[in-house]
């Protein structure tokens, strides 16, 4: 289906639980300003992996909107 | 040790018998300017109000380009200038970095040899945080300024470029001078109608008045014209301060430059090292954004600092015998662009159009090509070769420069000033990842240097044009080397089409009719071992007029006489003459201005 959203919603994660863990893992043990630098470092790589601007725009975009509304 | 150097390398023996032509430089006290006199106007005896095509307001580096571009183009003008010489007395600051696009603007008008002669080069930049580079540069390996003649950057005083400028203008006998520079004239009054502008001005001899069709404001930032015209204004104001130091060293460091974000030496705050004319270094600090400028710049506050810099770099203690202040200066920047660079009969150039941050050069820069946009339409509409539209491009085109280059050196702005918490918090993680990952360095904002304008949004540009070209080489039909600047210098203010490849003898005609009625100078651009068909034509030896005007193979290119490509396209027809309409402003995208 086309649309004008570049933003995809479609599952890609091959393992998103696997993921998931790992993100945590990653930030066991950190205090609360190394948990925020490593998110900081993980953004810029996985950033950069995407590339396209449009893309990056529309998760920026959608994750403000979903940060506006908590819960 | 006072040394004086001479910007009169090749002085006529006629203005050195009338200027003080020395830059003395005095440990301290900066340099002492040249003093150009006050030549009484003879309207301060006679009375009379006379009408000038144009007029510039402002000696400066914006102003001083556009008198000698239009100079070049034959075309008078008078310019006022409030102090009677270059620079700011007593000041060595202001810009130090030329770009490629403005040398190649200042070969144009010939003060390029005198720059090269007198400046430093440098291709070489490098960044650091803490203790470690963090990434290096070299921009001669930079795709974006490998075609052209002339370096990517020059470092020189900006009076230096300004007192060329100057003598260039002096250069012809006086009858034969076409830029009246009045020196020592301050602008106090202003009013405008449909047909021309009136300035009420203020001399060392007393009052007058003059008139003007076209008055383009160069005066800088503090411009009067601005209220005057009721222009409106684009700001942002931070809190970022800074110290400059301009020093000499017995020992100078490497010709580089070099940017630190976080210098242990400056509690963790950025230092810029950077180096021009006469051996002198402009070292600029971060300062806290409270800092009060009468403390951070008293010399024994500088000197600390210089010696916490040069000692880690060293290893070993400065001396105050080791080097000498120049100037030292505090300033705090703001960025700025007027709504609009057009206000009937008043054009806005340079600082007085637009402010921005020092990072990358872009102030200085962006005004020489501001003079060099509207120099070529004032020359071509008072010339009657263009539609008194196109002046209005001057507006579209330089003000998406002007946006653009707030944007960017905004954006620098606030790498290297982040707010306290996220802002912070990303530049730290930039950074570390920037030490190991080499994609992590575009994220390193030191300053995005200046490069060359591209009108996207121009009627007077084709879709595929806007881009400036770049002085490459070629050689004549004849096999002597040839550059760009040297066609553009033959198509003399006009508008110069490059035909590249076969030329049908249709296409010959079509041209030679499209040449008479239009101005326009035609040359075909062969290949080496082509046949040439028109009589005038080069041969692109190593593809280079080709790769600057972005065509390939069977193509025209049309160029502006500031070097930008008007549009291209692939045959000779219809296209052609419309893009030629356009360019001079009687394209359908050409508006009177109100």
């Amino acid at each position: 289906m086309k649309t004008d959203n570049p933003l995809s919603t479609r599952l890609h994660f091959q393992d998103a639980d696997a993921f998931y863990e790992c993100l945590l893992d990653a930030h066991q043990g950190l205090s609360r300003e190394e948990s925020e630098l490593l998110n900081a470092r993980l953004i810029l790589l996985m950033a950069n992996q995407l590339g396209d601007t449009a893309v990056l725009r529309a998760c920026v975009a959608a994750a403000a909107k979903t940060a506006a509304t908590p819960g | 040790m006072p040394e004086t150097t001479q910007i009169h390398d090749k002085a006529p023996a006629a203005l050195a018998a009338t200027f003080s032509n020395g830059y003395e430089f005095a440990q301290g006290a900066g340099y002492a300017l040249p003093e150009y006199p006050f030549i009484e106007p003879p309207e301060l005896r006679t009375g009379e109000v006379k009408r000038h095509a144009v007029a510039i307001v402002g000696g400066g580096i914006t102003g001083l380009t556009l008198a000698c571009a239009l100079a070049q183009y034959g075309v008078r003008a008078v310019l006022l200038d409030e102090d009677n010489t270059v620079g700011v007395k007593g000041a060595s600051s202001r810009g130090i970095c030329y770009a490629q696009k403005s040398l190649e603007i200042f070969k144009r008008l010939g003060i390029y040899e005198r720059i090269a002669a007198r400046g430093v080069q440098w291709s070489v930049g490098r960044t650091f945080a803490g203790q470690d580079e963090v990434y290096a540069f070299d921009l001669r390996q930079q795709q974006s300024h490998s075609l052209s003649r002339q370096p990517p950057f020059i470092n020189i005083q900006q009076f230096y470029v300004e007192g060329f400028l100057v003598e260039q203008l002096y250069s012809p006998a006086p009858e034969d001078r076409l830029v009246d520079i009045r020196w020592s004239h301050r602008v106090t009054g202003f009013e405008q109608n449909a047909d021309f502008v009136t300035l009420q001005l203020e001399t060392p001899a007393g009052a007058y008045a003059l008139e003007a069709e076209h008055v383009i404001d160069c005066s800088g930032s503090r411009s009067p014209f601005r209220a005057w015209c009721g222009a409106t204004v684009t700001a942002q104001q931070g809190d970022d301060r800074w110290c400059i130091a301009d020093v000499r060293f017995k020992n100078p460091p490497p010709a580089e430059r070099h940017t630190w974000i976080e210098a242990p030496f400056n509690e963790g705050r950025a230092v810029w090292q950077h180096l021009m004319a006469d051996g002198v270094w402009r070292i600029d600090y971060q300062m806290p954004p409270q800092a009060r400028p009468e403390e951070v710049s008293r010399e024994d506050v500088v000197r600390a600092r210089l010696k916490a810099q040069f000692k880690s770099q060293s290893g070993r203690l400065l001396d105050d015998s080791d080097y000498e202040i120049v100037w030292v200066g505090p300033y705090a920047y703001r960025s700025e662009c007027l709504d609009s660079l057009r206000h009937g009969r008043v054009f806005f150039a340079g600082d007085a159009a637009h402010v921005m941050s020092p990072f990358g050069a872009r102030g200085g820069n962006s005004g020489v090509q501001d003079a060099d946009n509207l120099a070529w339409k004032l020359a071509a509409v008072l010339q009657g070769r263009a539609a008194p539209a196109l002046l209005d491009s001057y507006h579209h085109e330089r003000h998406e420069a002007a946006t653009h280059n707030v944007r960017v050196t905004n954006r620098t702005a606030r790498f290297l000033r982040p707010a306290d918490g996220a802002e912070r918090l990303f530049r730290s993680a930039a950074l570390g990842l920037a030490r190991e990952h080499v994609f992590a360095r575009q994220l390193v904002n030191t300053g995005r240097m200046s490069t060359p304008s591209h009108y996207t949004q121009s009627s007077a540009c084709g879709p595929a044009g806007g881009r400036a070209t770049q002085n490459v080489g070629f050689a004549w039909a004849d096999g002597r080397p040839g550059e760009l600047l040297d066609l553009l210098g033959w198509a003399h203010g006009r508008l110069l089409l490059l035909s590249f490849g076969d030329v049908s003898a249709a296409a010959l005609a079509r041209l030679a009719a499209l040449s008479l009625e239009a101005g326009l100078r035609c040359v075909q651009v062969i290949c080496p071992g082509e046949k040439a068909a028109a009589v005038e034509h080069v041969v692109d030896v190593q593809g280079h007029l080709q790769a600057t005007c972005h065509v390939f193979g069977h193509a025209w290119a049309l160029l502006r006489p500031d070097g930008h490509v008007a549009a291209t396209g692939e045959s000779v027809d219809a296209s052609l003459v419309h893009a030629v309409a356009a360019a001079l402003g009687a394209g359908p995208g050409g508006k009177e201005n109100p």
